[in-house]
């Protein structure tokens, strides 16, 4: 997964529910370093007996806000719809690096 | 010195083992003792036991190695032995999510949680062992899972005898009930989803094995250490605070930081029940460990007899208080009426 072009990372999750995998397994993709580069993590894990959604809201360096439905994505549809944006911003980087 | 002899007797030592063609069939290829044919043979007259084939039964199952389901010698198998007796001896259990901490942080995120827990103590209690005994520790997420379902869903009482060959050769009863045998395997097997109850510890716990776990071990239910525990690992900030910078500076570390900020608390199990945050945090709370509770205890029980004994003696009291209360207005009646009349004379 390209983190790169991540600046936020907002989650909300019961861990006791199964539809959380996807929100739980998101934050395990992030780099060791993601805090200390600038990217803003909050997950905030909610009572077991709560039958709220999980969330995932992403934001990138361009501005542009994500908000993943965990429930009917699972971590490879979050993955390619988070690689696909963060591929177009890396090859604009690349152009105005070349 | 003595000149070396040639001693085929010994050698055929080496022979035995390794049946040459030259010897007569045997029994067993493990034939340790030489026949006394071999030993006719040699130079020099041994004392030797009677010719017998001297051997292990063909289907001899050393006590040693049970047999198992799985090839016991690798190390998931014994990883597996490990979470299972884990999971049989210890009471309390945090589980963790860690989202790549690297070496350093988990370095410094133990010797945190080390410092804190040295810390406490709790009169009537082993809290030094008890500190020295809490670990900190990576969880293989699948093996987990099984040695949860092999912890909940076999007993191993329950296994049936297996008849096996003893060393001489007799057949005996033996019972393989090991978390490895083909039972386990089998009880394990069983346990699918729609087969589990839904009030079962593994049926709630089972959405939170997904993706990388670590586990918090206590050797014993001690809220104290609990607490110590979390003020360190998911500090929330009315009832468990954070230390301060000056009690533990190391707890400010940047590489004690960010290895705190990936992890997570996500479950706890505590005497074979699945607790979740709050309910962590309200074991955590609990003050002055079990005698604090029974405390509790004692003096609501105490108090309650108190109230009661009070109400029963109510009725008694307010009718005292009623007859004592009209036998003064009487008397004052009395007394006025005479002192009226003295000074009416």
């Amino acid at each position: 997964m390209i983190t790169r072009f991540i600046t936020q990372v907002t989650t909300k999750f019961n861990p006791f529910s199964p539809q959380s995998k996807p929100a739980r397994l998101f934050l395990s993709f992030l780099p060791p370093n993601a805090r200390s580069s600038g990217m803003n993590i909050t997950a905030q894990l909610l009572p077991r007996h709560s039958t709220e959604k999980p969330t995932l809201y992403v934001k990138f360096k361009d501005g542009k806000e994500m908000n993943l439905d965990c429930e009917k994505l699972g971590i490879k549809s979050i993955v390619e719809e988070v690689d696909r944006h963060s591929r177009i911003l890396q090859k604009a980087a690349d152009l105005a690096n070349a | 010195m003595p000149p070396r002899l040639r001693c085929t007797a010994v050698r055929g030592l080496g022979s035995a083992i390794k049946p040459s063609k030259s010897r007569t069939a045997t029994h067993s290829a493990a034939l340790l003792i030489p026949s006394a044919q071999a030993a006719v043979s040699a130079t020099r007259q041994y004392a030797t036991a009677p010719a017998m084939p001297f051997g292990l039964p063909d289907d001899y199952v050393p006590p040693t190695r049970p047999p198992t389901a799985r090839p016991a010698d690798t190390r998931k198998s014994q990883l597996l032995r490990t979470y299972t007796s884990l999971l049989r001896s210890t009471p309390l259990i945090l589980l963790f999510q860690h989202n790549n901490l690297t070496a350093v942080e988990w370095a410094a995120v133990r010797r945190e949680l080390r410092v804190a827990l040295r810390e406490v103590n709790v009169p009537g209690m082993d809290s030094e062992g008890i500190s020295s005994r809490t670990h900190i520790q990576i969880l293989r997420t699948r093996i987990l899972d099984v040695a949860l379902r092999t912890v909940e869903f076999y007993d191993p009482s329950k296994v049936a005898p297996t008849t096996a060959s003893s060393i001489s050769g007799e057949k005996v009863k033996v019972v393989y009930n090991h978390d490895l045998s083909k039972a386990a395997w089998q009880a394990v097997k069983d346990s699918t989803k729609d087969s589990v109850p839904e009030n079962s510890t593994y049926a709630q716990l089972s959405p939170l094995l997904v993706g990388p776990l670590a586990a918090l071990t206590l050797p014993a239910v001690s809220p104290q250490h609990l607490a110590a525990a979390l003020k360190i690992l998911s500090p929330s900030p009315p009832a468990f605070p954070a230390p301060t910078r000056k009690k533990a500076p190391g707890y400010y570390d940047m590489h004690a930081q960010s290895g705190l900020q990936k992890l997570m608390l996500i479950a706890g199990r505590i005497e074979d029940k699945a607790f979740d945050l709050q309910g962590v945090q309200w074991v955590g709370g609990i003050e002055n460990g079990r005698d604090g509770l029974r405390a509790q205890l004692v003096h609501m029980l105490q108090s309650a007899g108190m109230g009661l004994a009070a109400t029963l003696e109510g009725a008694g009291k307010s009718l005292w208080l009623t007859m004592e209360s009209r036998r003064s207005v009487l008397e004052e009646e009395q007394n006025g009426g005479k002192e009226n009349e003295k000074k009416d004379e």
